[in-house]
C-alpha cells in the first residue's frame, strides 16, 4: 500500500503522448478510450511502474487534464484504457477523440491494491454505476491469473440497464464458470427484458449473502452507495481492514503539491487512491 | 571584531555582483506597493519597511509560471519546455520569516517528485538576510518558535548596525560565502555594535493550539464556524503568505496552439475542491479556512515535521476583513483552558 | 446618550424582542484603528459592539453569503449611505427582499458621527435624493482628477502598471455586495471567458471586465479599493463608471429598491450614443 510510482522525468508536469486506438461508447455519456504510448520509452516507464489501483491525468493541450483511474489491468500493459462520463471541459473533448487521434496522459500515479496480498483469498467485488472502472482494473487483473485466487464474485449495479458499463465484458464474466456475477438495476431502471435483479447494491449484496470468511472486498462507487454498503458488509461479517476502496477528488497536478485532493492530512494523489475501509473510517468524514 | 558591510558600499557591491553575472533583488517599494523586485543601485532598496508586502515566494513560484508550450498539427503535438531561468541571483534585505519560508516549503515541492521550477530557483538564489530591529503589530514570528534573527533558511545573516551605518556580517552557508567572496575587500572589520533585534511577543501557544488541532472531534467543532465567519473567501493571505504553495494548472490558447501554466490557486475559493459533478468537500466558508489552518498546522507537520507558518503575519496585515492565523490560533490555544 | 450607547440598547432591544436574529455591525480590530465585522446573535454581544469614524466597510454583502437569509428571519445591519444603497441594488436584483432588512443607520461624512432615522431601506429616500445630487460635486481627489486628464495612451500605461500588481486574489469581488453572483465569469470554463492567470492581459481582462460588470451598480462604498492587498486605486475605476453612467442616463444606483438596474432595463428614449 505505501509503494509509491516515482517519476524519473525532469519535468514532473510533462505529459506523455498517446494516440487513441479504440473507442467504445459504454453508456449514455460515457466513453472508453484504449490508448497507446508514442515514445516507447515513456511506454517503458509505464511497464515498470503500473499496478492496478493507480491513476492518471489525462489531457488535451489547451483544455487542459482530468483525473480518472487506468480502467486496465496490470495484467496488459500494452495500452492504457480510460472510462470517463463526459461533464467538464476536458472530458466533453476526450469524448470527442477519434481513433488516431493524439491526447497526453500523465501518470501513474498513487498508491495500489495490493494483489499479492490477495493471493489465496476468495474475492468480492462491488460497484455502482461509472465506478466500475476502478474495479474492472483489479477484476482484470486478478482473472488473468485466475487460479491464484479463490471464489471470485462480482455485484455490479447501476441506475438503469443503459448505464451499464462494459456490458460485453458483464456477459463474458456471466459465462464464465470461475465468477459468480450478480447484476442489478435500481428499482425502475429496469427494461422488459431484464433478467436479472432489480434493487440498491447494498440490498442485492445482503441478499447474495457471500461470505466473509478468507475474504477481501473491493468496493467502489458513488459515496451514499459506500456509505450503506459499508453497513451491509458489516452486517455479512465482513472486517474494515478487508475492504478496499478507492477515492477521488479534484487533482491538479497528481504529485502532492497543488495542495486540493486532501481528506484531513491525507493525499489522495500519493497516499491513495487506494485505500481500506478503515482508513477511510478514520478519516474526516466532513471532508470527503 | 566583526565584518561590517556599510551601506555607502553597497553601490560597490551591486556593481561587484553584477560584474560576476550575479543579478540583486530586494525589497523595494513602488506604485503604492512593497515587494521584492530587480534592483541597480542602492537607493532603490527601501530597508525601512517592517515586511514588504508581497513576500518572497513569487521569486520562486511564480503566480503565473509558464510550464510548456504546445502546437498541435495534424497527428502530431509539439511541446516546448520552459524551464526556470540558470541566472545566479542574491536576494539581499530579505526578512528572516520570508527566508524561513522558503526552508519550509522545500519538502513540500521535492516530496518524491522534485519540483525543478522550484528547485532551479532555489539552487540558484543566495539569500541575504537583515535580522529585524522594528516589528509591527502583526508579526508573530516568536509564536512559531522563529526569532526576528532566525538563521532558518538564509545564506548570510546581516545585523543592521546601531547607527544604521551598515551591517554585521554573518556567512551562513558555503553559497553565501561564495558570494560574499567577491565583495571581500568592501567588508570592513570594525567594532561597531548591532542594534537589538526588535521585540516580538508571542502572540499564542502553539503547543495549546497544535494539541487542540490534533483531537479528531475538534474538526467538526463550531469553533471553525464561529471564527470564519466574517471570512470573504478572496485569497489575499493565500497568495501574499509565504508558505501557501497551492495551484493550478491552466492552459491558455486555442486547439492549436498555446500554452499550459501553472498559476497560484487559494484554497479559500470556493472552486479549488469542486468536483465536475458539483459536489464539494469543501463546500462552505469555515470548512475552507479550517482546511487552511489544518493543513499549515496539522497536516503538514504531520508530514514534514515543520509548521508551515514563518509567522510574518501577511494574513492578518493585510486581510479585508481583520482575520488570519494569529486571531484563529489565538482563540484556539484559550479553548483547552 | 452617545450614539454607540444609543445603538447598544437598539441593538439588544431588536435581539432580545426576537425581532431579528442576528445584527451585523462593527466590533474592534486586531490594532486600534481597525474595526472588523461582529455578528451579535445575543444581547449581551452588542456590548462588543463598536460604531465610530473607522466603521467604514460595507458590510451588505454578508446578507448574500452562503444563505443566511434564507430561513426569511430578519437580519439588522449598520450600514452607512452607500451601504444602504446596496441594500436597494441587491432588492432590486431579487437577491434579498428588502423588508427583511432591518438598517441601523449612521453616517461619518464630515467627520462627525451620527445616526441616521428609519429602520428599512425605504426610510432612507430622501437622504439617497439628496446624495444624488450632491454626486456630480464630490469631493475632488488628485490623483483622480489627474488620471481624468491624461491621454489615452498615458492612462492606459497608468492602468497597466497598476494592474501588474494585481496578484488576482479576487478580494475586490469577494469584498464588494454587488458580486454575489453563485459563479463568477472568471470562474466559468466552459468556454473558459478570461484568462485565469495572473499575468498583464489575464490581470488586464479581469479588472476591466470586473469595471463594467459594476457599470451602473456601484454605491463607490471603497470595500474593493480598501481590500486590494496590493494598493491598486480600484475605487477610481468605479467612480469614472458611475459618473459615465450618472451622465448619460440619468441613474444613481441605489436609489430605491425599485429602481430597475440600468443596464438591464429598456427606455425608449434611452441615449444611444454607444452606438457607433
Amino acid at each position: 500500500m505505501k509503494e509509491n510510482s516515482i517519476n524519473a522525468q525532469d519535468n514532473i508536469y510533462k505529459p506523455a503522448i498517446m494516440k487513441v486506438v479504440a473507442k467504445h461508447d459504454e453508456a449514455p455519456g460515457v466513453k472508453t478510450l484504449r490508448i497507446e504510448f508514442v515514445d516507447p520509452v515513456e511506454h517503458e516507464r509505464f511497464k515498470t511502474t503500473y499496478r492496478t489501483g493507480m491513476f492518471g491525468l489525462y489531457g488535451v493541450y489547451g483544455e487542459g487534464e482530468s483525473t480518472f483511474c487506468v480502467a486496465s489491468p496490470e495484467t496488459r500493459k500494452e495500452y492504457i484504457e480510460c472510462t470517463f462520463r463526459q461533464s467538464g471541459r476536458v472530458t466533453s473533448v476526450l469524448a470527442n477523440a477519434e481513433i488516431g487521434d493524439l491526447i497526453t496522459y500523465r501518470g501513474p500515479y498513487g498508491n495500489r491494491f495490493p494483489i499479492e496480498e490477495f493471493y489465496g483469498k476468495n474475492l468480492l467485488f462491488i460497484a455502482g454505476g461509472i465506478a466500475l472502472p476502478p474495479t474492472r482494473s483489479v477484476i482484470w487483473s486478478c482473472l488473468d491469473q485466475r487460479e491464484k485466487f479463490g471464489k471470485v464474485t462480482i455485484v455490479y449495479g447501476a441506475r438503469t440497464v443503459a448505464d451499464l458499463v462494459y456490458k460485453h465484458e458483464l456477459d463474458e464474466w456471466m459465462e464464465r464458470d470461475d465468477v459468480e456475477l450478480v447484476l442489478a438495476v435500481d428499482p425502475g431502471g429496469e427494461s422488459p427484458d431484464w433478467k436479472h435483479k432489480v434493487g440498491f447494491v447494498p440490498t442485492v449484496l445482503e441478499q447474495a449473502a457471500p461470505s466473509p470468511d478468507n475474504c477481501i472486498a473491493v468496493l467502489c462507487g458513488p459515496p451514499i452507495m459506500i456509505k450503506f454498503t459499508l453497513i451491509a458488509l458489516k452486517k455479512l461479517g465482513f472486517d474494515e481492514k478487508s475492504v478496499y476502496t478507492t477515492l477521488e477528488n479534484r487533482m491538479k497536478c497528481g504529485v502532492g503539491k497543488c495542495g486540493r485532493c486532501n481528506v484531513g492530512s491525507v493525499y489522495i494523489c500519493k497516499e491513495g487512491p487506494v485505500f481500506t475501509a478503515d482508513e477511510v473510517s478514520r478519516m474526516p468524514a466532513a471532508d470527503l | 571584531m566583526t565584518r561590517i558591510l556599510f551601506a555607502d558600499k553597497l553601490d560597490n557591491c551591486l556593481e561587484r555582483w553584477r560584474s560576476a553575472g550575479i543579478s540583486v533583488i530586494g525589497p523595494v517599494k513602488k506604485s503604492n506597493s512593497s515587494g521584492y523586485s530587480a534592483v541597480t543601485k542602492a537607493a532603490e532598496f527601501d530597508f525601512n519597511l517592517v515586511l514588504p508586502e508581497r513576500s518572497i515566494k513569487e521569486l520562486f513560484f511564480p503566480q503565473s509560471e509558464p510550464l510548456m508550450r504546445y502546437e498541435i498539427k495534424k497527428q502530431e503535438i509539439n511541446t516546448s519546455e520552459f524551464k526556470a531561468p540558470t541566472s545566479e541571483r542574491i536576494i539581499f534585505g530579505v526578512r528572516p520569516c520570508d527566508a524561513a519560508g522558503l526552508a519550509i516549503d522545500d519538502p513540500l515541492f521535492g516530496w518524491d517528485y522534485q519540483d525543478e521550477y522550484w528547485f532551479q530557483r532555489r539552487r540558484e538564489t543566495v539569500l541575504v538576510t537583515i535580522a529585524c530591529t522594528k516589528a509591527d503589530d502583526f508579526c508573530m514570528c516568536t509564536s512559531l518558535k522563529l526569532t526576528p534573527d532566525s538563521e532558518k533558511g538564509s545564506d548570510i545573516l546581516l545585523r543592521p548596525l546601531e547607527n544604521n551605518s551598515g551591517w554585521q556580517v554573518e556567512e551562513l552557508t558555503d553559497r553565501g560565502r561564495e558570494a560574499f567572496k567577491i565583495i571581500a575587500d568592501l567588508l570592513q572589520e570594525s567594532q561597531e555594535k548591532a542594534a537589538p533585534t526588535a521585540v516580538v511577543e508571542e502572540k499564542f501557544d502553539l503547543e495549546a493550539a497544535l494539541a487542540w488541532l490534533k483531537e479528531p472531534e475538534n474538526f467538526e467543532s463550531h469553533f471553525w464556524k464561529e471564527i470564519s465567519m466574517r471570512c470573504i473567501g478572496c485569497g489575499s493571505c493565500t497568495f501574499l503568505c509565504p508558505t501557501c504553495h497551492c495551484f493550478d494548472i491552466q492552459d491558455e490558447g486555442d486547439t492549436y496552439s498555446g500554452i499550459r501554466r501553472k498559476n497560484w490557486d487559494s484554497c479559500s475559493f470556493a472552486l479549488f475542491t469542486m468536483h465536475t459533478s458539483g459536489h464539494n468537500p469543501r463546500s462552505t466558508q469555515s470548512a475552507r479556512w479550517r482546511q487552511r489552518i489544518m493543513h499549515k498546522f496539522n497536516y503538514f507537520p504531520g508530514k514534514f515535521n515543520l509548521n508551515s507558518c514563518s509567522g510574518c503575519g501577511r494574513c492578518s496585515r493585510q486581510c479585508p476583513v481583520d482575520m488570519g492565523i494569529t486571531e484563529t490560533l489565538q482563540e484556539l490555544s484559550k479553548l483547552l483552558r | 446618550m452617545s450614539i454607540v450607547e444609543q445603538y447598544r440598547t437598539k441593538v439588544k432591544e431588536l435581539l432580545s424582542s426576537g425581532q431579528v436574529k442576528m445584527v451585523i455591525g462593527y466590533g474592534a480590530g486586531t490594532t486600534p484603528d481597525r474595526r472588523r465585522p461582529l455578528f451579535m446573535r445575543s444581547p449581551e454581544d452588542a456590548d462588543k459592539m463598536l460604531l465610530d469614524n473607522a466603521c467604514i466597510a460595507n458590510l451588505s454583502g454578508y446578507l448574500v453569503s452562503e444563505g443566511l437569509l434564507s430561513d426569511e428571519k430578519r437580519v439588522a445591519i449598520m450600514l452607512r449611505p452607500e451601504g444602504v444603497r446596496s441594500i436597494n441594488i441587491l432588492a432590486a436584483e431579487s437577491q434579498l427582499k428588502a423588508e427583511q432588512i432591518v438598517i441601523v443607520g449612521f453616517d461619518t461624512a464630515g467627520e462627525e458621527l451620527r445616526a441616521i432615522e428609519g429602520s428599512e431601506a425605504k426610510d432612507f429616500c430622501a437622504l439617497i435624493d439628496s446624495l444624488k445630487e450632491s454626486a456630480p460635486l464630490q469631493a475632488p481627489d488628485p490623483l483622480f482628477e489627474r488620471i481624468v486628464q491624461m491621454s489615452p495612451q498615458e492612462r492606459f500605461n497608468y492602468w497597466q502598471e497598476e494592474f501588474s500588481k494585481c496578484i488576482k486574489c479576487y478580494a475586490c469581488r469577494q469584498s464588494c455586495p454587488m458580486c454575489y453572483c453563485r459563479r463568477c465569469i472568471v470562474d466559468s470554463n466552459q468556454p473558459q471567458w478570461i484568462n485565469t492567470s495572473s499575468h498583464t492581459l489575464g490581470n488586464f481582462e479581469w479588472n476591466i471586465v470586473r469595471a463594467f460588470h459594476l457599470a451602473g451598480r456601484c454605491v463607490a462604498c471603497g470595500n474593493c479599493d480598501r481590500s486590494c492587498p496590493v494598493n491598486i486605486p480600484l475605487r477610481f475605476i468605479n467612480r469614472r463608471m458611475g459618473m459615465e453612467v450618472l451622465e448619460v442616463f440619468d441613474h444613481f444606483p441605489g436609489m430605491s429598491e425599485s429602481q430597475e438596474p440600468v443596464l438591464a432595463s429598456f427606455k425608449k428614449d434611452d441615449p444611444e450614443t454607444f452606438i457607433l
